[in-house]
């Protein structure tokens, strides 16, 4: 098989600060094909961000990196520390969640989109200007021509988030990373946004990693996901298996706790107790035993390794949901009422509470 | 009067709260104005949860809002009890505004960081005073434990608790007052997804546990459905369709609320996904389109919907109303 186009190895990430040394990434392994679309998904502070940033070379300096980033046979973290800015912005680019992150609020949108073709491409300004037109098009900006000369604060949010895209894609790009690229936005406008990344990435062969705390989002949108919990990728897989067939029971928890559209009003949800852990300091457990109804003795004595079939469908997890071993794991916990790390979960399982 | 009609109200003893041809508009300079909620009408019943869907800036807060007095109405009345709210003053107004009470978006802004959180919980009783009876250390342990904070936490201050616990705290606060009507304006949309249930399940626990009538507003469709028994899909001001919660998404007869479920990432069963191609942009509410006010971006739109504004119907004999000069016909059920 051929080399994936990106591979992550063992990432690591930290972060020095007065309370302690946070451990953001802790052994983050991706490999992402060449025109796949890969779903990242995860609650607040479980490393998404962090993910991105540390392979857009955007972490600040404080960040103490470990492992590899090899992108096209390139080791990415090298070309940092080479200095190579013309990577990120052409090879590799990047759109936030606030689309205000990437664009200049005192400068028309149409020289935003051009300097980027000056100062990567080596454009004349007249070029530039026009492929700028033709970028606002291409990302359904109505009168292009008209929208170039605006200022971002004369557009709407989701038009907004179009000029970043255009300008993300200026330099044909072979992977974006889009960071929650429509949280801020309305559903419909979601939808219409998502509707053209989906378009582009197929119009361009582009390779793409949606970061996203909805995981319907990552459902209708990705060809695989990956959950991220306290700083590691717990399970990945096609994103068909994930959602039908999931064995991390933290993604399991997960897709129990969401309401959803087809189910009657004032159905019980099935809530995740108590919150993630403290990054500072993490115990040598899984870290998502005190929460998991699952836990058993010995996920409080080591972390567990990722298992399952490589680049097929991978988990963390000694007693994987939906499997016999879960479920033993769990009837287990059932008749005693309470888990090896003391949740008590009688009338939690069952669902009504 | 603009309004989209009243049909929706009922005539039924039980209804607590009756918001009638609500206007409110905000000036935004050089004599322009915001017409954020342009004629709506409503009731909610006792015991009963009345969702608020829309996306935003389509004026399901400042409903929210008008309804304890948080900002001035325009016309239209809200009446509580025999009181119209709107015109309450006062004495008058401080003796109700307990029966009322709102919990916000943001927990962690929302609670006074220097205080202690046994101070937030009883600081509305400090403000409105204590004719409930109700203020003792014990009521404030009762109502920590009621929502799930460890009671030997009393004295630490907002920043030592996540957002959920502070929305949790929230919760408290508003329940010192023995309120009748709880307005909810996007409790949880600021919680990560594990921790939004635990707070959507506290709600319909306290719900039951005190007797409350809840105003949940959300832009999150399902969300909505799952905590309230009527849903009102609002648009750019006005409503567009009212039920009940399951009869709605069952059988969306607006346009609108069919794009909405259409848009969501995964898309309601009952809706076709072209439902969602909705077009260009939302139009500005300092001048809101004549007529019907999504007819710039409806795909049913016809000449009468730009010059006459749709009036609320009911569907049949249902507890189902909308408003719209061509809706959606659906096969009807069963
Ligand atoms: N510059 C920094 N200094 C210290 N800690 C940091 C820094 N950047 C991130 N962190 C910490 O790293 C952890 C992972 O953060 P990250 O931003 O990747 O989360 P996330 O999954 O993107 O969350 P969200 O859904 O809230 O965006 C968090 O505990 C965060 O507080
Ligand atoms: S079963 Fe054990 S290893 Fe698996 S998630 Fe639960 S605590 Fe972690
Ligand atoms: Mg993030």
């Amino acid at each position: 098989m051929a080399e994936p186009q990106l591979t992550v190895r063992d990432l690591t990430v930290r972060f020095p600060t007065t309370r302690g040394v946070v451990q953001a990434l802790n052994g983050v392994n991706i490999e992402l094909e060449k025109g796949q679309m890969l779903g990242i998904v995860g609650e607040s502070g479980s490393g998404k961000s962090v993910t991105a940033k540390t392979l857009m070379n955007l972490l600040p300096r404080s960040a103490e990196v470990e492992g590899e980033v090899i992108f096209e046979g390139n080791d990415v973290r090298k070309l940092a520390a080479e200095g190579r800015e013309h990577f990120w912005g052409v090879e590799m680019t990047m759109v936030f969640q606030d689309p205000m992150t990437s664009l200049n609020p005192v400068k028309k949108c149409g020289e935003q989109i051009a300097e980027t073709l000056r100062y990567h491409l080596g454009r004349s300004k007249k070029e530039a200007l026009e492929e700028a037109v033709d970028l606002l098009g291409q990302v359904g900006l109505p009168d292009p021509a008209k929208r170039v000369d605006q200022y971002p604060h004369e557009l709407s949010g989701g038009l907004r988030q179009r000029v970043v895209i255009a300008m993300a894609l200026a330099c044909q790009p072979s992977l974006l990373i889009a960071d929650e690229p429509t949280t801020a936005v309305d559903v419909t406008v979601q939808r219409n946004l998502l509707n053209l990344l989906d378009r582009l990435r197929e119009e361009r062969g582009m390779s793409m990693i949606l970061i996203t705390h909805d995981l319907g989002v990552a459902r209708g949108r990705c060809d695989d996901v990956a959950v991220m919990y306290a700083g590691r990728i717990v399970e990945r897989s096609d994103t068909e298996t994930l959602f039908s067939d999931s064995r991390h029971p933290y993604t399991d928890a997960l897709l129990r706790s969401i309401p959803r559209i087809e189910q009657p009003s004032h159905t019980r949800l099935e809530p995740i107790p108590g919150r993630p852990p403290e990054l500072i300091n993490p115990p040598e457990q899984c870290a998502y035993a005190p929460r998991c109804r699952f836990a058993q003795a010995d996920c409080l004595e080591a972390i567990p390794e990722s298992q399952g079939v490589k680049g097929m469908h991978e988990f963390a997890c000694f007693h994987p949901a939906n499997t016999d071993r879960g479920r033993e794991a769990l009837a287990a916990n059932v008749a005693a009422g309470e888990t090896a790390a003391g949740l008590p979960i009688t009338g939690y399982a069952g669902g009504a509470a | 009067m603009a309004g989209t009609g009243r049909a929706p109200l009922r005539d039924d003893p039980n209804v607590l709260v009756t918001v009638t041809d609500l206007e409110v508009e905000f000036p935004v300079g050089k004599g322009a104005v915001v017409h954020a909620v342009s004629g709506i009408s409503f009731d909610v019943a006792e015991g009963e949860t009345l969702g608020i869907v829309g996306e935003s800036g389509c004026g399901k807060s400042t409903v929210a809002k008008s309804i304890i007095r948080l900002n001035s109405i325009k016309s239209g009345s809200v009446d509580y009890q025999g009181h119209d709210l709107a015109q309450l003053e006062g004495e008058a107004l401080r003796k109700i505004r307990p029966d009322l009470q709102m919990i916000f978006q943001d927990p962690i802004s929302s609670l006074n960081p220097r205080r202690k959180i046994r101070d937030v919980i009883s600081e509305g009783l400090a403000v409105w005073g204590d004719e409930q009876g109700s203020w003792s250390q014990d009521r404030i342990e009762e109502l920590m434990l009621a929502v799930g904070i460890d009671p030997k936490f009393g004295d630490r201050r907002p920043h030592q608790f996540s957002g959920g616990q502070c929305q949790r705290i929230g919760i408290a606060r508003a329940l010192a007052l023995d309120p009748k009507v709880m307005i909810c304006d996007e409790p949880v949309s600021a919680l990560d997804v594990s921790v939004q249930a635990q707070v959507l399940n506290l709600l319909e626990d306290m719900k039951q546990r005190y007797g409350l009538t809840l105003l949940f507003i959300s832009h999150d469709l399902s969300v909505v459905k799952n905590v309230s028994d009527r849903i009102i899909v609002m648009y750019l001001g006005k409503a567009c369709e009212i039920g009940n919660a399951d009869e709605l998404y069952e059988n969306p007869r607006h346009p609108y609320t069919r794009a909405l479920l259409a848009s969501i990432p995964e898309p309601a069963p009952t809706v076709d996904p072209s439902d969602g191609d909705i077009e260009g942009e939302l139009p500005s509410p300092i001048n809101p389109p004549a007529g019907c006010r999504f007819n710039t971006r409806c795909r049913h739109a016809t000449d009468i919907c730009y010059r006459e504004e749709p009036v609320m119907q009911q569907v049949g004999d249902q507890d189902h109303y909308f408003a719209c000069h061509h809706p959606v016909e659906v096969a009807v059920g069963l």
